[in-house]
């Protein structure tokens, strides 16, 4: 923490909650004047929540904030904006029915002179002068937000902030929607806006970016602070491996089993427009790991398994078993078991019980023309104290468990459904990592018992933990497969990514 | 992006930032805007032709005279629809969580019953309109706390305020006509310059001064904001909530002054206010289709009035049954509230 004596931000061991997650536990950042200060870390880290705690959109529920020398009990927006913090937010903050210049003005409106009533004209003029000024760009000023593109909304975005005048401007990944000339250009406003004395506060997942602009970074880890380094003295490199949890033996509890005979064959298996050409096999007691950029097909590939999308070529087998219908309820009849990711929305029924929700696949089995409630319940108290679900009995409403411990009824279902192959779709998004850690034990406990389980995540790590092989899609095929206990990271990304791959074919 | 990425090499990331932004101008923008273009020109076609095929089968139609009256007859449904509005910038145009004010016509009719019985045990026209103004704001400001304050959405708070408010006029009035006279209600009622009622100077001046504030002012930039996109008024540092609240207030207010226009209309304060809730709630919906953003707006909702007016106006002059205004008013808010909803969903696709 160097220049701490003139930080002009300075959090100290923030906490932050949200339900039963731990967004921030601890977090610090002292962010000195002039500079421009780096934030990195990986989804879920709690960069954009500790952004929205600056800008006063959530309060902590523990640390110091401390602005300017002061400390603040609480920050409301308009307190942070009147201390001369101002953020482009990674979400477009803009009422997509107003013109570019009340977007721009919003707030801090021009009146007619000696009338309550705005000046249009001032504010088409003086919009299209600071657009031309900063951006050297010209919109159209009867255009509405809606009908600009994302880069347009992000400039009008980041002039909105400069029209303040700031003391401090914090970007939230504003590169994320930017071509790479805009880039540029927003780069070379960062930098001048420091010239000027104005402190940045700069969140980036790109670490080239980081490196190329920023003086200092702060890196977050898991909610809270893992080091805070002068960009001058370290690398993007390092930077990567501080964002890495490295001690990967404890989180990831597995154990040794010998794959069994193989319960799911995929061969040639197709889906126009999506996939192509994707084979691989499951065995008994293997735990196979999927991964993907958004588009890859990784996610469909488990769609298409559970019976949600039909193939347009290819085949399935299941115990030898040659598979052909696209209907979920054949699937789960062939023990097929599909763990979602929205669980809120499709995992578990949030209104019922956790033994209504525990016996909702397998009601046959405790039913004969009425539902054998004692049986029901039985069941269930089995598998609460089997999975170590945590919930005031087994008539608490869903809804009022945590989002680790929902996922675990999600996964009790199918257990009581006696599934044998589970497809588990980002089964530890918004989960604790306490919570993280029982559910990849479970997986672990899964494949113990002679289930095939295939996991889709975009947590490499922790793919890399739980796996024990590890198939990579892009563009719709598979490029690789790894050996889970002999690869890094940074192998995986290079190909999840295809850094190799796009430049080929980019050309 | 569903991968997270702890640390990509910086050619790769220029190669994703590349491949990730397609050309910039994008044609749905341009689609959705033909579209509304084409239900801005169809109301006004729509507007015209009902205007034409009125005048051209009914004698009297477009006369000064015919017009005047219509506006006059607007008048009252007009006033409500104006607050409507206000609630709908304020809320957002979501039909079922944003802003709606469906307890307006009870408030007018509990707030005529007011004026009228104020009237009637011998108070002045003074203390009657300053009766009738705290009422409709007392309307408001219950619903203001119910939305805000206890979180209801508007719709379903409006509702049952709605009933309440309707009960009150029916213990007020014991289920009966109130009637009322002074100078003051028939100088309301008269005949103005040029032949036109008094009452349609109102509604023309009413509008004016409210489509000043909500139209030109900070003031209604801001509203427009709160309503459009919480979060980004929010961010702005504006007081969201307060606004709701103030709508609301707006719109009880507008309440408490449209019944003082039925009291003098009616020469008293009549059952049967309720009717009034659609008829003002197609005009508020509808004025939306008379803005170049498909947003509501004041003077949209003008035209809407008379759109409303001339409608039911030249029904009677055709000796039509009055029966199927209902019916024609119910079809209105039906297409108006579709088409634009598949609008909006086209803009968030």
């Amino acid at each position: 923490m160097a220049e701490s004596g003139e930080a002009i931000i300075r959090l100290e061991n923030i906490v932050k909650r949200f339900g039963g997650a731990q967004a921030l536990s601890g977090a610090s950042l002292a962010v000195a004047r002039g500079s421009i200060h780096g934030l990195v870390g990986q989804n879920g880290a709690g960069k954009s929540t500790l952004i929205k705690l600056i800008a006063g959109l959530h309060r902590a529920d523990g640390g110091a904030v401390e602005i300017d020398g002061k400390s603040y009990d609480r920050l409301t927006p308009h307190l942070a904006e009147e201390l001369g913090i101002h953020f482009i937010h990674q979400d477009r903050l803009l009422v997509p029915t107003f013109t570019v210049g009340e977007a721009l003005f919003l707030g801090r409106e021009p009146r007619i002179p000696g009338t309550p009533f705005l000046d249009r004209a001032a504010m088409r003029r003086r919009s299209a002068e600071i657009l031309e000024r900063y951006f050297g760009v010209s919109l159209p000023h009867s255009a509405l937000i809606a009908e600009l593109s994302a880069a347009e909304k992000q400039i009008v975005q980041i002039t909105r902030a400069l029209i303040a005048d700031p003391k401090v401007l914090v970007f939230d990944e504003p590169t994320a929607a930017l071509v790479r000339r805009e880039a540029d250009l927003l780069f070379q406003l960062i930098r001048r806006l420091s010239a000027e004395g104005v402190t940045i506060l700069y969140i980036s997942h790109y670490l080239g970016e980081i490196v190329d602009l920023c003086d200092t970074v702060t890196v977050l880890r898991n909610g809270r602070d893992v080091a805070t380094l002068p960009v001058a003295e370290t690398s993007a490199a390092k930077i990567g491996a501080l964002m890495v949890n490295r001690d990967i033996g404890e989180l990831y509890p597995k154990s040794d089993v010998t794959p069994g005979e193989v319960i799911l064959q995929v061969d040639d298996l197709v889906l126009a427009g999506r996939y192509e050409a994707v084979s691989f096999s499951l065995r008994r007691g293997e735990v196979l790991g999927l991964t993907g950029l958004v588009g890859s097909g990784a996610k469909e590939v488990v769609r298409t398994l559970f019976g949600l999308d039909r193939p347009t070529g290819g085949t399935v087998s299941v115990k030898g078993e040659t598979v052909f219908s696209a209907d979920p309820a054949a699937a789960t009849e062939r023990r097929l078991a599909l763990v979602p990711e929205d669980r809120r929305s499709d995992g578990v029924a949030l209104d019922l019980s956790v033994t209504e929700n525990t016996t909702l696949a397998s009601l046959g089995r405790f039913s004969h023309g009425l539902i054998n409630r004692g049986a029901e319940r039985r069941q269930t108290e089995d598998l609460v104290q089997r999975l170590q679900i945590k919930t005031d009995g087994v008539d608490a409403l869903v809804k009022t468990l945590s989002g680790g411990n929902q996922q675990k009824v999600a996964i009790a279902k199918w257990l009581s459904r006696q599934s044998e192959i589970y497809l588990l779709d980002e089964p530890t998004v918004g989960v604790d990592i306490a919570a993280k850690v029982e559910i990849y034990r479970l997986i672990g406990e899964l494949a113990e018992r002679g289930a095939g389980v295939l996991v889709l995540s975009s947590d490499i790590e922790e793919l890399l933990g739980v796996t024990d092989r590890l198939l990579v899609l892009f563009r719709g095929r598979v490029t690789r497969q790894f050996i889970s206990s002999e690869t890094s990271p940074d192998q995986v990304l290079a190909d999840v990514t295809g850094a190799y791959e796009t430049l080929l074919h980019a050309g | 992006m569903l991968v997270d990425v702890p640390y990509i090499p910086a050619t790769a990331l220029e190669v994703e930032a590349q491949r990730a932004f397609e050309p910039a101008r994008t044609s749905p923008a341009f689609a959705r805007r033909l579209a509304a273009l084409a239900l801005r020109g169809g109301a006004l076609a729509v507007f015209l032709g009902v205007l034409i095929v009125f005048s051209v089968t009914a004698p009297f139609f477009l006369t000064v005279g015919n017009i005047g009256n219509v506006l006059g007859q607007s008048a009252i449904s007009g006033v409500l629809a104006i607050g409507l509005t206000i609630v709908i910038i304020a809320g957002g145009s979501n039909v079922v969580t944003g802003g709606i004010d469906l307890s307006l016509a009870a408030n007018m009719g509990l707030s005529a019953a007011v004026y009228a019985s104020l009237a009637q045990a011998g108070h002045g026209d003074g203390v009657a309109v300053l009766g009738a103004l705290v009422t409709g704001l007392a309307i408001g400001a219950v619903n203001a706390a119910a939305i805000t304050l206890a979180g209801i959405v508007p719709l379903l708070a409006t509702l049952a305020v709605m009933n309440v408010v309707a009960g009150l006029e029916l213990v007020l009035t014991q289920n009966t006509v109130v009637p009322a006279s002074s100078e003051f209600l028939s100088a309301l009622s008269a005949g103005g310059p040029l032949g036109i009622p008094v009452l349609a100077y109102i509604l023309l001046g009413f509008t004016l001064v409210v489509a000043a504030i909500v139209q030109y002012t900070p003031l209604g930039l801001r509203l427009y904001a709160v309503g459009a996109f919480p979060d980004a008024a929010r961010a702005a540092g504006l007081p969201v909530r307060s606004f709701v609240a103030g709508s609301f207030l707006a719109s009880g207010l507008c309440g408490g002054l449209a019944g003082i226009l039925s009291v003098s209309y009616l020469s008293g304060s009549t059952t049967g206010a309720g009717d009034m809730l659609l008829p003002v709630v197609v005009t508020a919906l509808l004025g939306t289709v008379f803005s170049r953003r498909l947003v509501p707006t004041i003077t949209g909702t003008l035209l809407s009035a008379l759109f409303v007016g001339f409608l039911v106006n030249g029904f009677q002059l055709l000796n039509i049954s009055s029966t199927l205004v209902s019916g024609v008013q119910g079809l209105l808010i039906l297409l108006v509230v579709s088409a634009t909803t598949l609008l909006g969903r086209k803009e968030n696709a």
